[in-house]
């Protein structure tokens, strides 16, 4: 895994399922960072995890359930509608998409 | 002509009928409620919000997994499945990829076939999208209402089956009370995947997903499609294309939707928001010990009393079983009969089966039926009048009362109507017959009786004295 080399097509596909357009020079230069990122992070593979249980959360806590009741928001729909670029009929606008 | 057997699993998505949604604190029942008026931070999914599990929504998938025959796994937890879509906020869907809370079972169809599941697991909703001519419009209502997703093994063989297995699902969520199960409003939607592969091949064939399907019939409709279309294209040596289809209603097609041209690529990851869900065996024991009556329980307790086609048509309404319940063992055959006569006959049963009357007063009824205090016309008149909500509430016998329709079975009263009858000279000639043996003259006289009793006497009981009297 040290050696797992981030290509040009590696950010083009990750950038295509985030749908953002980069410029050459931008997935230049993201294929980089990823690129030093990894080998970062690849220096745990150094480690023997063999008998070690995959962490999943840093706190040892289970079950936190909340009783089902409805709790009144503060923040309402305008508030919330206000934060979109454009709004319309009470709902998000977005470029049209199917 | 080659011959091929197709294969077909169903994924299906239940919506949870929980007070709130899976994560956050809103009201879940967006029905005839403004876009966008059930949302919360946590659904726009803003920066720093933290979901959090709803309980009842761990309740309710114990019952259907119960519902379902399944294992409930001890150990669960939540993953994020990411997608970039208007639908979801935050970028992603969460929910459980890697540790189900529901684990392998089976639903058996009423024709006696087994489908296994695979496994069921929680997840939340996406938001509602509608297209308009150069922009899409975003109702979040919806984000996070609680599903359970059931995935079944490919045991399903044939068009009927799938429709078959899919209304049983639908019966068990109902009576297991975890979904208002509206098929017109998505309460339940179906992912049917159908393959072919020639008789006798171990290997399965290359399948089709068609997506979304709302309705039994709908997912009949598409694998009977399906299947010829398959077959047709094998035939002529080509191959099935793996896709994801659409179905129309209307033309009764399936066609491929635009696919994204890249395979998806979702990078499961564990949830870090949320810890894993821990059930000793007792919390799983006591949540599992409140299912209610299933369709097979009621299959099982009624067997003997009501018919087969009957019981099946009366099993789409949970409500009218439980009613059925309730009921006094002896009246259970008579009280369905007038259910599945009368009801579902006069297809009323949507307004009707929202309210139906008490036990009481079904019990009351089917008293007064057995005792021939009413005949049997006159007793589907009351039926009837017990779902009048200006008669209801008055109790079978009252409303008996008043309608006037209680028949005269005290024999002694009965006896001095008869005398009355029999002391009057146009009856004389008719009893003199009947004693040189005219049998059909008693008719006749039984006639009179009913006359001067305004219909209330019972007849068999009536041509009982007549008979005495006239044969001393």
């Amino acid at each position: 895994m040290v050696d797992m080399e981030i290509k040009r097509e590696d950010i083009l596909h990750l950038a295509d399922l985030s749908d953002l357009s980069l410029t050459d020079e931008e997935v230049e230069s993201l294929g980089k960072d990823l690129q030093d990122i990894i080998k970062y992070i690849s220096q745990l593979d150094e480690l023997d995890t063999k008998n070690v249980e995959p962490t999943y959360q840093v706190f040892e806590m289970e079950n936190v359930w909340r009783n089902d009741e409805v709790v009144e928001q503060e923040a309402d729909r305008e508030a919330l509608l206000a934060l979109s670029e454009k709004s319309r009929d009470n709902q998000i606008e977005v470029p049209k998409v199917l | 002509m080659s011959k091929y057997v197709p294969t077909i699993g169903i994924e299906c998505h239940v919506q949870l009928c929980t007070k709130t949604k899976l994560f956050s604190e809103v009201d879940n029942d967006a029905r005839g409620k403004e876009p966008n008026s059930c949302v919360s931070p946590v659904d726009y999914a803003l920066p720093g919000m933290l979901p959090r599990l709803n309980g009842e929504a761990i309740r309710f998938a114990i019952l259907a997994g119960r519902a379902m025959n399944c294992e409930i796994n001890a150990l669960s937890r939540f993953d994020r499945k990411h997608y970039f879509y208007p639908d979801s906020p935050k970028g992603y869907q969460i929910t459980q990829f890697y540790q189900p809370i529901i684990g392998s079972g089976y639903v058996e169809l009423p024709s006696g076939t087994k489908i296994r599941i695979e496994h069921a697991h929680l997840e939340g909703d996406a938001g509602k999208l509608t297209h308009f001519d150069g922009y899409s419009l975003v109702d979040l209502n919806r984000v996070d209402t609680p599903l359970i997703e059931i995935v079944s093994m490919p045991d399903i063989h044939s068009a009927k089956d799938a429709h078959d297995y899919c209304k049983e699902l639908w019966r068990l969520m109902c009576y297991a009370g975890v979904t208002y199960g509206d098929l017109y409003n998505g309460n339940m939607r179906f992912d049917v995947n159908t393959s072919l592969a020639p008789e006798g091949s171990k290997k399965l064939g290359v399948r089709t997903e068609v997506k979304n399907l709302n309705s039994f019939r709908s997912v009949e409709r598409a694998v009977e499609y399906e299947i010829k279309r398959q077959t047709k294209v094998l035939d002529s040596g080509e191959k099935v294309v793996q896709q994801t289809l659409g179905w129309s209603d209307t033309t009764g097609k399936t066609t491929p939707q635009r696919s994204k041209e890249v395979a998806a690529d979702y990078r499961y990851m564990p949830e870090p928001d949320l810890p894993p869900i821990h059930l000793s065996a007792e919390f799983i024991e006591a949540e599992s010990a409140k299912l209610p009556l299933m369709p097979s329980d009621y299959r099982e307790r009624f067997k003997s009393v009501i018919a087969e086609d009957i019981m099946e048509a009366l099993l789409d309404y949970p409500t009218l079983m439980q009613k059925l319940g309730e009921i006094n063992e002896q009246y259970v055959k008579n009280v369905s009969n007038w259910f599945a006569s009368v009801l579902l006959a006069e297809e009323k049963s949507a307004e009707y089966l929202n309210d139906l009357p008490s036990a009481k007063d079904l019990n009351e009824l089917a008293e007064m039926n057995e005792k021939k205090e009413l005949s049997s016309t006159a007793t589907k008149e009351v039926f009837l009048r017990l779902f009048d909500p200006q008669m209801k509430g008055r109790g079978a016998k009252n409303i008996a009362k008043e309608l006037g329709l209680i028949q005269e079975n005290d024999l002694g009263a009965l006896e001095k109507i008869v005398d009355a009858v029999l002391a009057k000279p146009e009856t004389q000639k008719a009893q003199e017959d009947f004693k040189a043996g005219q049998e059909k003259v008693l008719g006749f006289l039984v006639g009179q009786v009913m006359k001067e009793s305004r219909g209330k006497a019972n007849p068999s009981a009536v041509s009982e004295i007549l008979r005495n009297k006239l044969t001393k």
